[in-house]
C-alpha cells in the first residue's frame, strides 16, 4: 500500500482513535450511503411496477399486428392459412371491427366492436364494464351506425347482448371494447368483408417481443407488421421517461450527499493542515497531497455507495418478498407494491456514488495541494 | 570535513506587501561544513525558522543562492525539491511531532513509505531506528500514548529513517522540560556523530547551543554583526 493510500485509509477508518477526521468522514459516508440506498430502492420500485406492467402487456396484449398497407382490408389469398401452418406457436386472430355505441343502465358509451372468428361468447373490457356498470350476466344494448328501415323511418341497428365475460384489463387501455363471434357480428358488419387486421400472440408470453420479426418474412406485399414495441410505444416511452425523470430526481440526493462530502473534505483539509504540512516536509509532493484527498473522497464514495447500495438492495428485496406494502385490489394491476433490483441499476448507483464523490473531492484536494506548507507548520 | 554541505550566499526573504512588508533575512551568508553541527540562536522573529525552511527547501529565498552538497537548489523543480526533502533532508519540529492516526513505528516509517519503499521493509527499518533512540518497547503505541520526550525522540527517528545527509531541527527541545530536553539533545548529538550528519539546529537554549560545533547568532534581518563568525 502506498503512503497516499495508507494515509487515506487511516484517515477514513481511524474511528477507534476517535479522530475528528474519521468522524467527519463517517458522516459523509452515511450521507452517501443514504443517498445510494434511496436511489436503489426508488429504481427497484420503478422497475417493479414497470416489470408488472410489461408482464401484463405480454400476457394480455397483442404481440404483433398485421395491417393493410393501403385501404381498410388485408389482401386476400392463402397467406394467412400458410402463416398459421408455419407458426403453430402463434395464436392468429382475425379482427374485424366497427364503431358502435354501448348502452346500459341509462349510460351510453362509444366503443369498438371487435369480431373474433370462433369466439363463442360476448366479452367486454373493463372500460365498458366500469363505465356502464356491467358484470357477467348483465345486458348491454349495442347500436351500430348501420341503419335499418323501420315504420318510424331509418334507425340505427340495435342488438341486446348478454355479457359473458369481463376480460382482464390491459395497461394503458382507455377505449371501450366489445368482442363477439362472427354470428352475432354479421348484422353489424358487411357480409363477406375480409379482416381489417390480424392480431398475433405467442403462446409463451415472454416471446412477445420477437413475434414481429418471426412473421416478417411470411407476410405478402401490402401487409404491414406492427411489432410489440410499436404497438405499445406510447406506454413504453412513458414508462422509460418516468423511470429516467424520477431516477434523476432521486439522484439529486446523491448531489446533496456529494456537497456534504465537499464541505466535510474542506473541514478535513483545514483540520489536517499541520499534518499535511508535516507530510510535505517529509517529501510528500503536491500531486500526492492532491491524490490523498481525492482518495479520501473516493473512499467515502465507494464505501458509502457499496454500503448504501447493499442496504437498499436488501430492503427492496425484503419489501417485495414479504409483500409489505399491499395495494387495494381492482385499482392497481398488482396486489402489492413490487420491487425489482437489477444489476444494471446497482452498477449505475455505484458509478454515480463514485463519480459524485470524486467530483466533490476535486476542489478541496486542489486547495490542500496548493496550500502554503509553511503556514501549515506555523498553524497551531 | 572540509566540503561544504550548505553554502548560502546573500539570502533575503521578506513577508507581506507594501508598508506592511517585513524583511526577515537580508543578505545572509551561511556556510556549514559537512559533518558540522551548527546552532542557530537569536530572539524570536529574527528569521531563524525562515532560514531553516529555506535550507530545508520548504521555502524559496527572494534573493540569493543556496547550494546543498554542491547542488544549486534554484533550478530544482517542485517534485525534485520534494524528493530532496524526502531523501536527503531530515526535519525535526518543535510541534506536530507525530501523526495521530499512526503508531510510532508507522510514523517513523512514513518518509520511507512516501519514497515508495514496501511497507514491511519500511517498518523494519523504522523499528531499527526507533531501537537506536530507545523506543523499541513503544513501537505499536499511538502518539497520545507517548510522553512528550518520547514523541520527540520518535520524531527524531523519523527524521533519520531515510538516511538523510542534512538534519534540520527547529527548536527540537522547546516543548520539553529540562530533563527531557537534555536527553533528546544528547541523543541528537550522538546520532549526528554516529551517522555523520550535517546538522543545523535552531534553539533558544544557550546551554544546548554551546554543545554544538559552532553557533550562528542571529539578530534583526540576519546574522548579528557583532556575533558573526562565532565558533567553537
Amino acid at each position: 500500500m502506498t503512503a497516499v493510500l495508507l494515509l487515506a485509509h487511516r484517515w477514513l477508518l481511524a474511528l477507534r482513535r476517535r479522530t475528528h477526521v474519521a468522524t467527519v468522514s463517517a458522516i459523509s459516508m452515511v450521507a452517501m450511503a443514504l443517498g445510494a440506498a434511496a436511489l436503489v430502492v426508488t429504481l427497484a420500485l420503478l422497475e417493479g411496477f414497470q416489470h408488472a406492467i410489461r408482464g401484463q402487456l405480454e400476457r394480455g396484449g397483442v404481440h404483433a399486428r398485421l395491417l393493410p398497407a393501403r385501404g381498410s382490408e388485408l389482401p386476400e389469398g392463402e397467406w394467412l392459412a400458410a402463416l398459421r401452418q408455419r407458426h403453430p406457436q402463434l395464436e392468429v386472430e382475425e379482427i374485424r371491427s366497427t364503431a358502435v355505441w354501448c348502452m346500459a343502465n341509462g349510460v351510453a358509451l362509444p366503443a369498438e366492436l371487435e369480431v373474433v372468428a370462433g369466439l363463442p361468447r360476448v366479452e367486454v373490457n373493463p372500460v365498458v364494464a366500469a363505465r356502464l356498470g356491467l358484470s357477467p350476466g348483465s345486458e348491454v344494448v349495442v347500436a351500430s351506425s348501420r341503419l335499418v328501415l323501420t315504420p318510424l323511418g331509418p334507425l340505427p341497428l340495435r342488438r341486446r347482448l348478454r355479457v359473458d365475460v369481463v376480460r382482464e384489463g390491459r395497461p394503458g387501455e382507455e377505449r371501450g371494447v366489445v368482442r363477439v363471434g362472427e354470428g352475432l357480428a354479421q348484422a353489424f358488419l358487411d357480409v363477406g368483408r375480409g379482416p381489417q387486421a390480424v392480431a398475433l400472440r405467442a403462446r409463451e408470453a415472454k416471446e412477445a417481443w420477437g413475434v414481429a420479426s418471426i412473421v416478417q418474412e411470411d407476410v405478402p406485399e401490402g401487409v404491414v407488421v406492427q411489432s410489440f414495441q410499436e404497438l405499445n410505444r406510447p406506454l413504453l416511452a412513458a414508462l422509460a421517461l418516468e423511470r429516467t425523470m424520477i431516477g434523476f430526481a432521486v439522484a439529486l440526493v446523491m448531489v446533496v450527499a456529494a456537497l456534504n462530502l465537499l464541505c466535510n473534505l474542506a473541514l478535513v483539509a483545514a483540520e489536517k493542515r499541520a499534518d499535511v504540512a508535516l507530510l510535505a516536509a517529509m517529501g510528500l509532493s503536491g500531486r500526492a497531497i492532491f491524490r490523498l484527498f481525492v482518495s479520501v473522497g473516493a473512499g467515502v464514495g465507494v464505501l458509502g455507495g457499496v454500503l448504501g447500495t447493499a442496504a437498499g438492495a436488501v430492503l427492496a428485496f425484503l419489501l417485495d418478498r414479504t409483500q409489505a406494502l399491499p395495494l387495494p385490489r381492482g385499482v392497481f394491476v398488482v396486489s402489492h407494491v413490487p420491487f425489482r433490483v437489477q444489476g444494471e441499476a446497482i452498477a449505475v448507483v455505484l458509478a454515480i456514488s463514485l463519480a459524485a464523490a470524486l467530483l466533490a473531492s476535486l476542489a478541496p484536494a486542489r486547495a490542500a495541494a496548493r496550500r502554503d506548507v509553511l503556514q501549515g507548520l506555523r498553524y497551531e | 570535513m572540509s566540503e561544504l554541505a550548505v553554502r548560502a550566499v546573500g539570502l533575503a526573504k521578506g513577508f507581506g506587501e507594501g508598508t506592511a512588508r517585513v524583511e526577515v533575512l537580508r543578505g545572509l551568508d551561511v556556510q556549514v561544513k559537512t559533518g558540522e553541527m551548527l546552532a542557530v540562536v537569536g530572539p524570536s522573529g529574527v528569521g531563524k525558522s525562515t532560514l531553516l525552511h529555506i535550507l530545508g527547501l520548504l521555502d524559496r529565498p527572494d534573493a540569493g543562492t543556496l547550494e546543498l552538497f554542491g547542488c544549486d537548489t534554484a533550478g530544482l523543480r517542485v517534485e525534485e525539491r520534494a524528493r530532496w526533502r524526502n531523501q536527503k533532508i531530515g526535519y525535526v519540529f518543535q510541534f506536530h511531532a507525530l501523526l495521530p492516526e499512526f503508531t510510532l513505528v508507522e510514523n517513523a516509517a512514513m518518509p520511507l513509505l512516501i519514497a515508495g519503499i514496501k511497507r514491511r521493509e519500511a517498518l523494519e527499518r523504522a523499528a531499527a531506528v526507533l531501537d537506536a533512540v530507545g523506543l523499541s518497547p513503544r513501537l505499536d503505541h499511538f502518539p497520545d500514548q507517548l510522553s512528550g520526550g518520547e514523541q520527540q525522540r520518535g520524531a527524531l527517528a523519523r527524521a533519520l529513517v531515510a538516511g538523510p545527509r542534512l538534519l534540520l531541527a527547529d527548536e527540537p527541545t522547546g516543548n520539553l522540560d529540562a530533563a527531557n530536553a537534555h536527553v533528546v539533545f544528547a541523543l541528537l548529538k550522538e546520532l549526528h556523530l554516529s551517522r555523520r550528519l550535517t546538522s543545523v539546529i535552531v534553539t533558544h537554549n544557550e546551554a544546548l547551543a554551546g554543545q554544538c560545533d559552532r553557533i550562528l547568532p542571529m539578530a534583526g534581518a540576519g546574522v548579528s554583526e557583532a556575533s558573526k563568525g562565532v565558533s567553537r
